[in-house]
């Protein structure tokens, strides 16, 4: 067990590493210059060259990304294009948004994949079943903006349940948290939840199947203890494995998600940074990103280990 | 059509005014009903005012209390009058700090932190006597040291200040003693005053910024509203300045300025009740807020102005009958209904707008074009059957939805005349990069509003040499001096004739074409009251509204 969270934290560095090297090229890369887009409309070419000047943008491209790295590796990602404020602080206030976000996001396809796969596991090729694929390719082909937007058309504005956007924190008041939280939620996690219940189908059918579920019919068992105590265990291991793709999807998603609800997460500072070119905050929201994502594969891989004892003896999963 | 629906507008108004002038309807049952009609609130304040032979003033008295919650799209730039070069800055930066002058809402100057003011020396010299005991929000008194060091500061060669063209006239400023302050000018400087009522020119508490303290992050003066707190991109909070100069003002107890980049999602904000303020509901959304129980719409002719650029080095720009051809070319009375929902006025003549000093009565085009004109002026440039074979690139900014939406109805009106042009659009930052500031266009389209209702601002950056946002990249030796004279031209009398000569000459050459002025639509909740909107779509006088309980 402990060699598996070794060896996975060993490759997690690395890839960091080579995932801030595409961001940083990327960032570079991509039309448009950010002295122009900080500087607007009446730019003129000196305050153009000044402001690369300050910024550090007129040095070569290697240059600039170690310097970056240095920086970064202390914790500091420089100062914004956009309000000369530094980049940390924001991302440290940012951080716990998203991941309740996501979280979240992650419970209610949970909540919808898990019943719903396992129920039309159990009818497998019967009506339950074919509702329930034909619910799960439905959701799966919304695009969740499209859902939120008709989330607020009709929650927020129609019938006044919720409010159409905004953040309160936990700690300030609970109660108004989670209203504020319901719809974004909702919007990611039924979208995201379709890939989950096809797995969770799937993976209960081929269970379902099993010699060892036969002996527990043979011996007795009713019908819900067969799915819930001896099938889910063994349906929940692939499952788990796309649920932390999805949960990295998630982190993904909440980009426009959280730009549509106002949450002031990090999805809304990767958005702000491209629209901006503020490659400061492009470059740190980003990685906290694919931080977050690869934590999340860690994490699953270890999980998976617990699940099932065979994991830890193979060879880690790349 | 329309023209018969605005005369009967204006018979309705004229029995509105009559009723009102008899005492057969209150001042709030006028004002609303102007409000259905269309009229402008500070329209309509101004009838009252002009009726009653006293200031508008809302029924019931100043309330003390709430919270005003304002959506605004765009993050502020920092908060150092030095260093804010954004129209967002402006909007906090003029909350928190004062200025010696201040615009009224119709963009007049009237003293601020100064008392008085005297003009000496044929406009060489302007000395300003100061409000005493006028304290900052941290407790110290501002003196015209204060008032010096902030000059000082926005002129010292280093400064960075995005705004150095209103103080480089600016020849010195002292300070004669602890309440009067004098600044002399190298040459006669026509929008002085307004320049001294600009957020830029905020006075900063010189101990203060000496000892090392940051305005950027907390910014400190003696506006009506104390700064307390910026969540970079999300939030910025105020609250109520107890010792602000205005006695007994401002009324609301805190402000919160949200920042919501989504243009609907703001509109969205504003209908649901999680802010109840906003000046910027796009031109499609107006109509719902308006419909919304709880909430008033106002409309405002500001100096929001959209217009064409023509390459004016490129054939077939390069020749100003061409370039008149395109404004006839234009109905401008469709990129208002079509692009604005019908919240804008069509430009005819020069860009200075009516309400304004300089506005210079032209028509130089009818409103929905003439197509006739616009076709005879192609052929006497050489171009009797329209342009053909050459490639003229329309590409336009994708983040601004008002230009994308007049995009295809000039391209259309321009296909009509015989002008043949590839629409074509890009997100912001590559559009400032590869075709803005490299001129890389045929014709584009862009829209400004000018934070400075003086006729300079208006005109002097789009059509001076070399001036950062003339990318049409007309230079004309007539068209500077008359804009320079304009100027520094001793009274508003004979500043008005140059605006004049200057936006006839502007109609000759045609270097850029005007096309319409979007107004500022504001949506508020209905408990807001004594709110005048502004002309420059600043937000000044929030200190004298209330929110009734």
């Amino acid at each position: 067990m402990l060699r598996l969270v070794a060896l996975r934290l060993a490759a997690f560095v690395p890839t960091l590493l080579a995932t801030s090297v595409i961001l940083f090229v990327a960032v570079n890369v991509v039309p448009g210059s950010a002295a122009k887009a900080a500087l607007g409309i009446d730019a003129t070419p000196q305050a153009i060259a000044r402001f690369e000047h300050d910024q550090g943008l007129d040095r070569p491209l290697h240059v600039q990304y170690l310097d970056w790295l240095g920086k970064a590796l202390r914790g500091d990602f420089g100062t914004s294009f956009q309000n000369h404020l530094p980049v940390s602080p924001e991302l440290l206030t940012r951080l716990p948004v998203t991941l309740e976000l996501a979280i979240l996001a992650f419970i209610v396809a949970n909540l919808i994949a898990v019943p719903l796969g396992a129920a039309a596991a159990r009818s497998h090729r019967h009506r339950t079943d074919q509702v329930v694929t034909l619910l799960a390719t439905v959701m799966g082909a919304v695009p969740n903006f499209w859902l939120a937007t008709l989330l607020i058309l009709t929650f927020a504005l129609k019938l006044g349940l919720f409010p159409a956007g905004g953040f309160v924190s936990m700690a300030e008041s609970p109660l108004r948290n989670l209203s504020l939280m319901i719809m974004p939620a909702l919007s990611l996690g039924i979208v995201s939840s379709a890939l989950l219940l096809r797995i969770m189908r799937a993976g209960m059918i081929e269970v379902l199947a099993s010699d060892y579920i036969r002996t527990a019919v043979a011996k007795g068992a009713t019908a819900p203890r067969v799915v819930w105590h001896h099938a889910l265990r063994n349906a929940l291991i692939p499952f788990l494995t796309v649920g932390a793709v999805e949960f990295g999807w998630l982190f993904g998603g909440v980009v426009i998600i959280e730009d549509i609800f106002l949450l002031p997460g990090i999805g809304q500072l990767v958005l702000v940074g491209i629209i901006n070119r503020d490659y400061p905050v492009l470059l740190a929201s980003t990685l906290t990103v694919t931080v977050a994502v690869l934590t999340a594969n860690l994490l699953v891989d270890v999980l998976a280990g617990i699940l099932d004892p065979r994991e830890v003896y193979a060879r880690p999963r790349t | 059509m329309r023209q018969s629906a605005g005369v009967a507008q204006q018979r309705e108004i004229g029995r509105l005014v009559d009723a009102f002038r008899h005492g057969g309807m209150s001042r709030r049952a006028f004002l609303r009903r102007c409000g259905a009609l269309g009229v402008s609130l500070a329209a309509a304040q101004h009838l009252v005012g002009a009726y009653t032979g006293a200031p508008a003033a809302a029924a019931g008295g100043p309330r003390r209390g709430g919270i005003l919650k304002a959506a605004f799209s765009a993050d502020p730039a920092g908060f150092d009058p030095v260093r804010g070069p954004s129209g967002m800055s402006h909007v906090v930066i003029e909350q928190v700090y004062s200025t010696l002058m201040a615009l009224d809402p119709d963009a007049k100057p009237y003293p601020e932190l100064a008392q008085s003011y005297k003009m000496t020396d044929g406009g060489l010299t302007y000395t300003f006597n100061l409000r005493q005991g006028v304290k900052f929000h941290h407790g110290d008194e501002l003196t015209a040291e204060d008032v010096k060091f902030s000059f000082d500061r926005l002129r010292a060669p280093k400064s960075g200040y995005s705004y150095g063209a209103q103080v480089e006239t600016i020849k010195s400023v002292d300070a004669v003693d602890r309440y009067t302050v004098r600044f002399r000018l190298s040459k006669v400087t026509g929008p002085f005053l307004i320049y001294m009522a600009f957020p830029g020119s905020s006075i900063v508490p010189k101990k203060l910024v000496d000892s090392g303290h940051d305005l950027n992050a907390k910014p400190i003066g003696t506006g009506p509203f104390k700064f307390v707190s910026y969540e970079p991109r999300s939030a910025i909070k105020f609250q109520r300045n107890p010792e602000y100069f205005e006695k007994g003002k401002p009324y609301f107890d805190a402000m919160e300025y949200r920042i919501i980049s989504d243009i609907t999602a703001l509109t969205n904000a504003l209908l649901s009740g999680v802010v109840n303020f906003s000046n910027e509901i796009p031109p499609k959304d107006f109509a719902k807020v308006k419909a919304s129980a709880g909430l008033t719409a106002v409309t405002l002719e500001g100096s929001r102005y959209n217009w064409l650029l023509l390459n004016n080095t490129k054939k077939p720009f390069d020749n100003p009958k061409v370039r008149q051809a395109v404004s006839f070319a234009l109905d401008r009375q469709a990129l208002v209904d079509g692009a604005f929902f019908g919240l804008a006025t069509p430009i005819l003549g020069g860009v200075v707008p009516q309400w304004n000093w300089g506005y210079a009565d032209i028509s130089f085009v009818p409103p929905k074009g003439d197509l006739a004109k616009a076709k005879a002026l192609l052929a006497e440039a050489g171009y009797p059957s329209g342009i053909t074979g050459v490639d003229i690139g329309m590409t336009l900014p994708s983040s601004f939805p008002n230009i994308m939406a007049m995009g295809p109805i000039v391209q259309a009106n321009l296909a009509k005349a015989g002008i043949q042009a590839k629409l074509g659009t890009m997100e912001i930052p590559r559009y400032w990069d590869e075709i803005w500031s490299t001129s890389n266009f045929g014709i584009t389209m862009m829209y400004w509003l000018s934070p400075l209702a003086d006729p300079d601002d208006f005109v002097t950056n789009n059509y001076h040499c070399g001036m950062a946002i003339n990318v049409q990249k007309y230079c004309s030796k007539e068209m500077d001096a008359l804009l320079e004279q304009a100027k520094s031209a001793p009274t508003v009398e004979a500043r008005k004739a140059l605006y004049r000569k200057m936006q006839d000459l502007s109609m000759q050459d045609m270097p850029i074409v005007p096309l319409v002025n979007g107004w500022l639509l504001i949506g508020h909740t209905s408990k807001l009251q004594n709110y005048r909107p502004m002309r420059t779509g600043f937000l000044k006088t929030l200190k004298d509204a209330w929110l009734e309980a």
